[in-house]
């Protein structure tokens, strides 16, 4: 998949083609409960995320939604209850936003992908081999990073910021990603096409896709499943838009409009029991 | 009447005296000109000046442990295991303790360089050791203390040239590298262990001030220059050798404390890389 050229709408918008069907099971959380010191954020979690499938976290400041994600991620314990793995050679991969790296850094944007190769990285033969100098390029060929590749990440706009850590992302070949805020800095144009690369790469590379997302229309518009976290209302909800914007707890906080304006249409692949 | 030799026949005719010193200020600007990328970037350049001084503070409790208690320490191991100590401190998570790190940092930092003092006021016969240590105006280096910065010098630089992509990306991208599944926390452990054993090692050796000087403005001076991070550590390498050997050297003709001369320089490398940068950002724009 090259994604360099602007994503056609056709390609990437939006809905699952009716056509697609999710893949097996990467991630199942079973009452998992989600906090710090054995005290519960919020209520016991019950949701699969599934190969292709690209879910939306939203919450406003302070919900949970990080808490979660890094509970996901593994470097907070879950309170009680389970997360299983769909294998166990399953990798996940973590973006950063843009400004999560150090603006001091004077790091080339192929060296940041380079970074993605390190998986496999070794104490008694911690070198670059061949396959991984090779990775990055495809890498940076396919998020459209390659003629950005020696400039330095600094310097780069909030977009080519974006895929230098896409092709980052592409080069550790993961089966599930996490992004946290992905479009933060960028202006919608950028936003836009970010999303849509991101529904590409989950829908033509078979990853479970989660971001976290303040743009809750942006995120309604590309997402397959939403996921509303609220710590205010002991809130976790999981579903399509409608669901999850109709929902009180969410009315309670972001008011009737988005539930007004959600596009009536079936749950389109959430696994939430 | 005979002609007084120059400066330079002195020097060269009494290489044989100079040869340690330089072979020592050589080793330890390079290494901690290498690890001061880490320190910079990192931001914890304060750490550097914390530990520093918790090695001056290692060598006066040896002497004080030798000429009061009857209890012989090398002055090198008190140094070096401060400095460790104040290390394992610093790595502490402070949130545990409702403190942010830089409370951390003043606090090793103003207790060991008091302490420092206190315990310097009862060793009178070694304080001109003790000045040595805080100040860099040791002249000389003994065989030991050569040894021992030649020692950790290899081991550090061998360590961090194998490890560098892990060492790296675990400590510029923390959480990346967490969810990759790099064990981080040890590579954080080897960063930190190597500061805190060539600060103590050179502290010792050459004093606390060029020591931080090195652990700093080297870094400080190749990150002006703009290049990539490969780079930036040579230089920074190459930025702490000049300014152990340029500083030894300085001091000598110019007859000032080594340890001040050092420092000097080294600030002096980060003025005109400031200037070289400028110099490349007007022939840029002249384009």
């Amino acid at each position: 998949m090259k994604t360099d050229e602007p994503v056609s709408p056709d390609a990437a918008s939006h809905a699952v083609p009716p056509t697609f069907t999710f893949g097996e099971p990467l991630l199942t959380c079973t009452e998992l409960v989600i906090g710090y010191n054995d005290k519960a954020m919020l209520p016991p979690i019950n949701m699969v995320i599934r190969r292709g499938q690209f879910v939306a976290v939203v919450g406003r400041n302070g919900s949970g939604k990080s808490t979660w994600f890094k509970t996901l991620l593994g470097m907070i314990d879950p309170v009680s209850g389970t997360i299983a793995r769909g294998h166990p050679e399953m990798r996940s991969a973590y973006v950063p936003q843009t400004s999560g790296i150090d603006s001091l850094l004077p790091l080339r944007a192929r060296e940041l992908t380079a970074w993605g190769r390190l998986r496999n990285w070794s104490f008694l033969w911690p070198f670059a081999r061949k396959a991984d100098r090779d990775a990055v390029e495809v890498a940076l060929e396919t998020a459209g990073a390659k003629a950005i590749a020696n400039r330095p990440y600094r310097e780069l706009s909030e977009g080519q910021k974006q895929r230098t850590l896409l092709a980052r992302l592409i080069a550790t070949e993961a089966d599930m990603v996490l992004l946290d805020e992905p479009t933060a800095a960028m202006d919608a144009v950028a936003e836009r096409e970010t999303m849509q690369r991101l529904c590409l790469l989950a829908r033509q590379r078979g990853l479970g896709v989660v971001v976290v997302c303040h743009d809750l229309e942006v995120a309604a518009e590309h997402a397959d499943v939403l996921l509303f976290v609220d710590r205010e209302t002991s809130a976790f909800v999981v579903g399509d838009a409608r669901t999850v914007f109709c929902h009180p707890a969410f009315r309670r906080q972001y008011g009737d409009e988005y539930c007004h304006r959600a596009p009536e249409g079936p749950h389109r692949g959430s696994d939430a029991r | 009447m005979l002609a007084e030799p120059s400066q330079w026949q002195q020097f060269i005719e009494g290489f044989e005296l100079f040869r340690d010193p330089l072979l020592c200020a050589l080793m330890a600007g390079g290494v901690l000109g290498f690890l001061s990328v880490y320190v910079v970037l990192r931001r914890m350049v304060f750490v550097s000046a914390a530990v520093a001084q918790s090695a001056g503070l290692g060598v006066a409790l040896a002497f004080y442990m030798g000429i009061h208690l009857g209890f012989e320490v090398e002055p090198v191991i008190g140094a070096t295991a401060l400095a460790l100590l104040a290390t394992l401190l610093l790595m502490m998570d402070p949130t545990r303790l409702r403190l942010t790190r830089e409370s951390l940092l003043g606090l090793a930092y103003a207790l060991s360089g008091g302490a420092a003092v206190l315990v310097g006021d009862r060793i009178a016969q070694e304080s001109h050791d003790i000045q040595g240590i805080l100040f860099g105006t040791a002249v000389l280096v003994t065989p030991e203390q050569l040894r021992t910065v030649a020692i950790a010098s290899i081991l550090v630089m061998v360590i961090h040239l194998w490890w560098y992509r892990g060492i790296t990306f675990a400590s510029f991208d923390r959480i990346g590298a967490l969810v990759q599944g790099l064990p981080v926390r040890l590579l954080d452990g080897v960063l930190m262990v190597s500061i805190g054993v060539m600060v103590g090692v050179c502290a010792r050796a050459l004093g606390a001030l060029p020591v931080f000087a090195f652990s700093t403005l080297s870094a400080i001076a190749a990150l002006m220059l703009d290049l990539r991070l490969p780079w930036t550590f040579f230089v920074a390498t190459l930025a702490g050798i000049v300014s152990g050997v340029g500083g030894y050297m300085f001091a000598y003709f110019f007859d000032f404390p080594v340890g001040g001369s050092q420092t000097v320089v080294a600030a002096m490398l980060v003025g005109l890389a400031m200037g070289a940068r400028a110099l490349i950002q007007l022939a840029r724009r002249a384009r």
